[in-house]
């Protein structure tokens, strides 16, 4: 067997459509993961009765376990507890309607929201204790203490974890193909399954999950520019 | 006219004021001495709140609140009421100079953002930092930093503002710039509560001196009277201890 140059091409070409699919899981599973994430992480720093050890333990389960694990209890487990719920309310819906592609949405939502928390909670624990008794004394609530003060602070610390974590979904979403949803590498599976050349076809993806994550850094570095001209007297 | 009345708070076992009983006057600059861990900043934070009292009674002006049952609207009309310098500035480190100061009128007091700008700027001037608007406070020195921070303060127009140690953090030779400004600010009237140790600033700027020691007020009255004739043993060695006796015979 040798290496066909031009069919990496052609499979890249090929890939090109798809693009957007890995793209849009990536983008909901890390902007739901975010919302769960700062939830959990508020939950944890302001130990919230009774949210907080069930903040915790999701935490820990998340990280704790295989991602595929989590999208394989979402596929297996969700549709018996909707099945079950509907007949029992005499709903007409069944969970063979759902969209592949809702499994891993919110699977990896759920995934992302694990690792998120931490990545939220560690930019929440940067902020000085001295930013928000200021916010304080000048007569905010905490809630507009923490919205306008605390959490731009910690967001610009957590750049550098948060573009980790991004890319981490990226590269994550191919684990969407388990569940036949068609992301660049189940495309690439199935444009090399007309002439068996799969390597061909994986270097092609290999290649634009390079590029994208390229993207990824790039954006996060121009982010950190920006927030450095702030933290280091504009010399970044 | 600010009153506080039988003021208490413990941190776990220790109780840190045991009862503090105090008056200040409209346009008053009251000075706060003491041994360090004698509750100084505690009494400041129980004022505006950041320190919840355990009892007692805090008046400002009309309003008054009993520390025992306050609502968390008594706690924000009181910080409505008072304002905070603090001893590490604490500026919001992502907002630059002119947003610092503004940042209370819009967001706290609702005003319109250009009258607030215009209201930020005539304060920042006169704090001498009028060609700073734009920066970070990262960009600027410590004695800036502070400026900004008093500026802050002032620009909420407070019925008092505390200051605790104003000028510990910074290098010998910007205390000046800082007193200065202070100085000037309570030549206006501003009603001010300042712990410092700085004794030349005291003698000169205090109305009132106040010395604290073991979570108590040991002795209190005109500076002169403190300075130089204390009645109380524990402030005569406080006095010897900072300052060797030539210091503060006049
Ligand atoms: N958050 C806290 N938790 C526990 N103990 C505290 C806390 N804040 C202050 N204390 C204790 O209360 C006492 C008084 O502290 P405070 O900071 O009011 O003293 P101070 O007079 O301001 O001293 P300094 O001159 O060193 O600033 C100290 O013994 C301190 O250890
Ligand atoms: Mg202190």
């Amino acid at each position: 067997m040798k290496l066909d140059p031009s069919f990496i091409w052609e499979a890249l070409v090929k890939l090109l459509p798809v693009i957007p699919t890995s793209l849009l899981i990536t983008a909901v599973s890390v902007l739901c993961g975010f919302v769960i994430g700062t939830v959990a992480a508020f939950i944890r720093i302001y130990k919230v009765p009774v949210l907080h050890p069930i903040a915790s333990a999701y935490v820990t389960f998340i990280r704790g376990t295989p991602m595929l694990t989590h999208l394989l209890i979402i596929y297996f487990g969700l549709p018996l507890m909707i099945d079950a719920l509907s007949s029992q309310l005499g709903l007409g819906f069944r969970s063979a309607s759902i969209p592949m592609i809702d499994f891993a949405f919110i699977a990896f939502s759920l995934t992302a929201g694990g690792y998120m928390s931490e990545v939220v909670r560690s930019g929440l624990l940067t902020v000085n204790r001295g930013q928000i008794e200021a916010a304080y004394a000048v007569g905010m609530t905490t809630p507009q203490a923490i919205r306008r003060i605390v959490f731009p602070q910690a967001m610009a610390a957590s750049i550098p974890n948060l573009s980790n974590a991004v890319i981490g979904m990226l590269h994550a979403s191919t684990l969407a193909f388990t569940v036949s949803v068609v992301e660049l590498f189940a495309k690439a599976q199935i444009v090399a399954s007309t002439n068996w050349k799969f390597f061909e076809a994986y270097l092609a993806a290999a290649i634009i999950f390079w590029g994208l994550t390229v993207l990824i850094e790039r954006v996060a570095v121009f982010l950190e520019k920006r927030v450095n001209s702030y933290n280091r007297g504009g010399v970044a | 006219m600010i009153k506080l009345t039988g003021i208490t708070k413990s941190f776990g076992r220790q109780q840190v004021l045991q009862g503090i009983d105090l008056q200040v006057e409209k346009g008053e600059v009251v000075v706060i001495l003491g041994p360090s861990g004698s509750g100084k900043t505690t009494l400041l934070r129980c004022i505006n709140y950041l320190e919840r009292p355990n009892e007692g009674r805090i008046e400002i002006g009309d309003f008054e609140v009993d520390c025992g049952r306050a609502s968390k609207k008594d706690i924000y009309a009181l910080r409505g009421k008072t304002a905070m310098v603090f001893q590490h500035y604490n500026l919001f480190k992502h907002k630059t100079v002119l947003e610092n100061v503004m940042e209370g009128l819009v967001i706290v007091q609702k005003m319109p953002k250009e009258t607030a700008r215009r209201r930020s700027v005539e304060v920042l001037e006169k704090v001498g930092l009028g060609e700073k608007l734009d920066a970070y406070p990262s960009m600027l020195s410590g004695g800036q930093q502070q400026r900004v921070g008093i500026a802050r303060a002032l620009a909420l127009n407070p019925e008092v503002i505390l200051f605790d140690e104003p000028t510990s953090a910074l290098d010998p030779e910007l205390v000046g710039e800082v007193l200065a400004v202070i100085r000037r600010i309570a030549k206006e009237g501003i009603t001010m509560i300042v712990v410092t140790h700085e004794m030349g600033f005291a003698r000169d700027v205090a109305n009132h001196v106040v010395f604290m020691d073991g979570g108590v007020i040991v002795e209190e009255g005109a500076p002169r009277d403190i300075f130089n004739k204390p009645r109380e043993e524990r402030t005569k060695q406080f006095f010897k201890r900072i300052m060797p006796e030539p210091a503060y015979s006049i």
